[in-house]
């Protein structure tokens, strides 16, 4: 079984490398893709059944560090197999869908190892009993999300939202590396038992609260709370399947899972608790709002990401302690399954119609039945209409948050509980809005064309195999307006699927894990505990925000949005501005790196300057006192002898 | 009295030179119009000295190969001494003194190698040049003579162990020298030799007085420890303050009369001068071999105060610290590459006497280390200034002659760059770097913080000095200067247009020993740098 734990980890790495060594051979990559997420399922299926409740996995031997520990040790319990296994079906099912949508890409195989190293990195996260491995398994998904999401290096904004991502999550991770490093510091150890079990002190613990604030806020740059989330929407420039891999269960929720391992110290820790709080409180209202505004399907899910990574690290900052950190994995793990859903969904849609906006996408929906009804149930389950997995699992989180408002949570419980039911009823809202816009069917298709060129379109052609020529579309489906202008298109066989068997099997597994997923969660303790009245509340929430949406739009007709200012909208499709301000910060650190660079030239090196000014100068004199005359020689020689006797017999002893 | 017992197996190093100036003269005898001959006499009795100094350097260390034992401590005060003392020996090389003599015999090859003659043919070709017509066939013997001569009083002097043999093989190894500067026969070259003479003369009065001082505090014409500590022989009736302070004055006047053979500042105003008079070769000798003549001799003297254990001498603390700031501030002013070479001569002397202001066989040690250090990546830069000279003409004697040598010639632009980053203690030069450290380390153990940071900062300065050449090397050819550099170089290319088509055999022959002597001092740099333990444990 140990080795069940280390394989988890090991088994996608070595298939990141293989798929790289193989990668003249697609067919190759295509097997070592798919054949290695199978066994990672299987491997972590056993450990989901079997968890062997221990934390002392050696993995690659202890670091010699001096006196401070550093194990490296790997752990197996409940929670890590469940994680696990969810994380491992999700890569399973992105990868097989993948095989499908870059299967003319050039770097399919390129892209289908990156995934599986991602993968490595997530399960390294959840099988680390170390703060160091964590740190190391955090930082290889940071990397590989820089290569995901700008997998079409080729377009400007693919590398222009990978080095944002990349650079946004890693100014964060300097806070992230800091508090790991006070925490370590504070047990003498990174092993995370000794890190957990040292308590803390009578009085505060100024280092425990310095590393749990410092980790909140590294957590804050990868699942995108509030100063740092404009990075995910633009990261849909990247694939869908890797938008999904990022979003559903991975990078996104991984730092749910470390706040979640970290939590019997949060609980301790009133401080760091409110900033998770308020942050988590005001990014999923904040990031809901927004998600209503969008005018791209994937954009719309980007937001709703956040709000939802957000109501989990919300559940976090308000569950007592005695309910723990298991809601909010149960949200975790629902989030996972609809989001992927949604996101191979939106990609399917989306390649079949040759665009992400979701004017574009206007009732495209409706002649697809198969597809209609995994949207259908995504779209629920985000909403959280019982008994889809979302409503389980959502309502747990908000029954530990209302439990821990009640328990003497205080003003921080309460932000959490009253922005909790704001969001659901936002979340119903933008829910209902996509549902109806890809339901109904297009009242008047010229009247999109004149969306088709809405400046507010991100993703031109992105998710579209771009290898595909040009000829390929003699015969089939007509070119909508869309299309025009954009290079390729989506399909050689016009209304009949192009996908394949395998990759929309993928995307009906998920649907059914949302269907059914609840039943994975029943052998967590705690993971589907849903209050009556909390539940009754939310669902009134649901319904209202629905039917205000539904109102709104006029029956479907409309596009709910569309009733939002104009101005204001145009402004929430840009995320307020988000992007400027990251970019002023960015020229304000060069602003300052030049004046250091001033300050460094023309007052530091003033002193070497002058050093060697006054070394030429004395140079100079020393070669007009030296001329080739013995007598001056002579001369240095008596006065030499003299200096040298007076003082070889003065200062003798 | 015991009789003499002569270990001749010992003797050889100092031998083999003497051996060789008696061929030298005798080959001459019979062909004298074998230009080369005497150099390839030389060589050989040169490289045979190094070789049979190789034994002494490997023997442990404590013991040592002597010669000229006797049974007593001394001739003049054997009834005092104590009956069961071992036997005092005139010629002691233990493995320091031999890895000296070793160092001394190679670096001659190297300058022999240097100074190999211009082929007759050639001589006849460009007989409108100035230079050969005047001295006729005897020139070449003669420095021969002469070098060997210095080279021979150079080994002596390291083994020696007393008053006489010290002075004696002193003035062998320093006269010569004066005479080959004088034989350039340029009017630089005479105003550099009586410079030199004259220097020279005042220093040896100096150190005869030394001499003289030491005899009349210990006693004993022995340079050794027992004679230092025991200074109770005194001929001169004197109490031990007394006696003790014509040991220190003794011993500030040696230092001063060895500070003119080693170019400290304020005895050093010959270096520059003589340098540029000498020819290359001559040069390369007084700034290899003289040097490590000079400080064989100081060493000789210092192991025996060592005993005293002064806590050190403020004396030659001063001088190191004068030496390196107006050698190094000197040097960053030169445009002429053998007067940069002369003054950092006067700057890497400071850095040479640094380890000694610790009177302790640490310092003793880290000095000759660094002396080592420094003679091997002269050695390098000399050989490539003469290979420039005689490729390009004056202009090899300029900074500027030296622009684009790496694109020109890659593999001697390198051995210049070990070299310069050797003696400017920067890696890759890496043996200059160790040689820095381990100079320092004396000085820091025993606290001189004044010094430690005067040398810190000419370490800086040096670096300034050596960039300062490296710059033109590495970098491209300049435009202007491409455009300015026919004028000068008109003459020049014709001459050497002018011998490559008259004899290139011969040209080859002529570059082939300079070419040598680049490969084998670059090829010890090299190997140094790439191994600093195998200098380092040679004087251990």
């Amino acid at each position: 079984m140990i080795w069940v734990v280390r394989l988890v980890v090991l088994l996608p790495a070595l298939a990141g490398l293989a798929g790289l060594l193989a990668r003249r051979t697609p067919l190759v990559a295509r097997g070592v893709a798919v054949g290695s997420a199978v066994v990672v399922v299987a491997l972590a299926v056993a450990l989901f059944v079997a968890p062997m409740d221990t934390a002392d996995i050696d993995s690659v031997g202890a670091l010699p560090l001096g006196n401070l520990s550093a194990p490296l040790h790997l752990l197996s319990d409940q929670l890590s197999g469940v994680v696990a296994l969810v994380v491992s079906l999700v890569v399973l099912t992105i990868q097989v869908f993948t095989v499908w949508y870059l299967r003319d890409d050039p770097r399919y195989t390129q892209f289908a190892a990156t995934v599986s190293l991602f993968a490595a990195g997530m399960l390294l996260v959840v099988a680390s009993a170390d703060l160091a491995l964590t740190l190391v398994g955090w930082e290889v998904m940071g990397w590989c999300s820089w290569l995901l999401i700008g997998h079409d290096s080729e377009r400007f904004a693919a590398r222009r939202a990978a080095y944002k991502a990349f650079l946004v999550t890693c100014v964060a991770d300097i806070a992230m590396v800091v508090g790991f490093i006070a925490l370590s510091v504070r047990a003498r150890s990174t092993d995370l038992l000794d890190v957990l079990t040292v308590h803390p002190s009578a009085g505060t613990d100024a280092l425990l609260t310095l590393g749990l604030v410092c980790v909140v806020i590294g957590v804050a740059g990868k699942s995108g709370l509030v100063p740092f989330h404009d990075w995910l929407p633009d990261a849909m420039e990247g694939p869908t399947p890797a938008s999904a891999l990022i979003h559903a269960a991975t990078m996104v929720a991984a730092g749910t899972y470390v706040i979640a391992r970290l939590f019997p110290l949060y609980a301790f820790d009133d401080a760091a608790r409110t900033v998770l709080a308020v942050l988590a409180a005001v990014t999923m209202v904040y990031t809901a709002l927004l998600a209503f505004a969008q005018t791209d399907l994937k954009r719309l899910l980007a937001y709703s990401t956040l709000s939802q990574v957000a109501i989990m690290l919300g559940a976090l900052a308000a569950a007592p302690a005695d309910v723990g950190p298991v809601p909010a994995v149960s949200h975790l793990v629902g989030h996972a399954f609809f989001k992927a859903l949604l996101f191979l969904g939106a990609g399917w849609l989306a390649a079949l119609v040759g665009a992400t906006a979701l004017d574009a996408l206007r009732g495209r929906a409706r002649d697809r039945r198969a597809l209609r009804r995994a949207m259908a149930i995504g779209l629920a389950s985000l909403a959280g209409v019982p008994p889809l997995i979302g409503f389980f699992t959502k309502d747990t989180a908000i029954d530990a948050a209302v439990e821990g408002a009640t328990g003497g949570g205080g003003l921080r419980a309460w932000i959490v509980v009253v922005a909790l039911f704001a969001t659901t009823a936002l979340t119903a809202a933008y829910c209902t809005r996509a549902w109806l816009l890809l339901d109904t069917p297009c009242p008047t298709p010229a009247s999109t064309s004149s969306a088709a060129n809405d400046s507010f379109e991100v993703e031109h052609g992105g998710t579209r195999a771009r290898s595909l020529t040009t000829s390929a579309f003699d015969d089939g489906m007509p070119l909508t307006p869309l299309a025009v202008g954009e290079p390729g298109v989506l399909t050689t066989h016009g209304e009949h699927k192009p996908i394949t068997l395998t990759a929309s099997l993928s995307v009906f597994a998920l649907a059914a894990l949302t269907l059914f997923g609840t039943l994975l969660l029943l052998g967590l303790d705690g993971a589907v505990h849903v209050g009556v009245v909390s539940a009754t509340v939310s669902l009134l929430f649901v319904a209202a925000g629905a039917f205000a949406a539904w109102s709104m739009s006029e029956r479907g007709l409309r596009d709910a949005a569309e009733r939002l200012p104009t101005r204001l909208r145009a402004d929430a499709v840009i995320g307020f501005g988000a992007d400027t301000a990251y970019a002023r910060v960015g020229s304000g650190v060069t602003a300052l790196a030049r004046l250091v660079v001033v300050l460094d030239r023309d007052v530091v090196d003033a002193y070497p300057r002058a050093t060697a000014v006054t070394a030429r100068q004395l140079g100079r004199i020393g070669v007009r006192l030296h001329r080739a005359v013995p007598a001056s020689a002579l001369l240095g020689v008596v006065v030499g002898i003299v200096v040298v006797a007076v003082l070889g017999v003065t200062v003798w002893q | 009295m015991n009789g003499l017992v002569i270990d001749v197996a010992a003797l050889w190093p100092a031998l083999f030179p003497l051996l060789g100036i008696v061929a030298v003269l005798v080959v001459d005898l019979v062909t004298p119009r074998l230009r080369q001959a005497p150099y390839a006499v030389a060589v050989v009795a040169a490289g045979f000295g190094a070789w049979t100094s190789l034994p002494g350097v490997l023997q442990e260390a404590g013991s040592s190969r002597s010669s000229f034992c006797v049974g007593q401590q001394g001739w003049f005060s054997s009834t005092s001494a104590p009956p069961h003392i071992a036997p005092t020996c005139f010629w002691q090389a233990d493995s320091l003194a031999s890895g000296l003599q070793l160092a001394a015999s190679l670096a001659a090859v190297v300058c022999l190698l240097l100074a190999w003659p211009i082929a007759r043919s050639r001589a006849d070709a460009a007989s409108g040049a100035p230079a050969p017509a005047r001295s006729g066939h005897t020139r070449e013997p003669v420095e021969a003579v002469l070098l060997l001569a210095a080279l021979a009083g150079t080994v002596v002097l390291a083994a020696s162990r007393d008053v006489g043999t010290w002075l004696v093989a002193l003035e062998l190894a320093t006269l010569p020298v004066i005479v080959l500067v004088a034989l350039a026969g340029r009017r630089r070259s005479i105003v550099g030799a009586v410079q030199l003479l004259v220097t020279s003369l005042v220093s040896f009065a100096l150190l005869v007085l030394g001499a003289a001082l030491w005899f009349a505090a210990t006693g004993s014409p022995f340079l050794d420890p027992e004679a230092a500590g025991g200074a109770a022989g005194s001929p001169v009736a004197l109490d031990s303050a007394g006696s003790a302070a014509l040991l220190a004055l003794s011993v500030v006047f040696v230092v001063a009369g060895i500070g003119f053979k080693l170019s400290l500042v304020p005895f050093h105003a010959w270096t520059p001068t003589a340098y540029s008079g000498a020819t290359l070769s001559v040069a390369t000798f007084l700034a290899t071999v003289s040097k490590i003549g000079a400080l064989a001799a100081l060493l000789v003297f210092l192991r025996a105060v060592a005993v005293l254990g002064t806590p050190g001498f403020v004396a030659i603390a001063v001088l190191s610290a004068l030496s390196m700031t107006v050698g190094n501030l000197m040097a960053l002013r030169q445009n002429d590459v053998v007067l940069l070479l002369a003054w950092s001569t006067v700057a890497q002397a400071g850095w040479v006497v640094l380890p000694l202001v610790s009177v302790s066989a640490l310092g003793t040690g880290a000095s000759a280390a660094y002396l080592l250090t420094y003679v091997v990546a002269t050695l390098v830069a000399f050989a490539v200034v003469a290979l420039t000279v005689r490729d390009s003409g004056a202009v090899g004697r300029s900074l500027v002659g030296y622009e684009g040598l790496w694109r020109r010639h890659a593999w001697r632009a390198g051995a210049l760059g070990l070299a310069l980053t050797s003696l400017a203690g920067l890696p890759p030069g890496v043996i200059g770097l160790v040689g820095k450290i381990v100079a320092l380390r004396p000085v820091v153990a025993q606290g001189w913080v004044w010094l430690t940071v005067i040398a810190a900062a000419n370490a800086v300065l040096g670096v300034a000095v050596y960039l300062r050449w490296l710059r033109p090397v590495v970098t491209s050819v300049a435009e202007p200067a491409e455009a300015a550099e026919p004028v000068n170089e008109a003459a020049g290319s014709a001459v050497v247009a002018g011998r490559a088509l008259s004899s290139p055999r011969v040209r080859q022959v002529r570059r082939g020993a300079v070419v040598a002597a680049l490969v084998i001092s670059a090829a010890v740099l090299l190997v140094v740098s790439v191994q600093p333990d195998l200098l380092l444990g040679v004087l251990r």
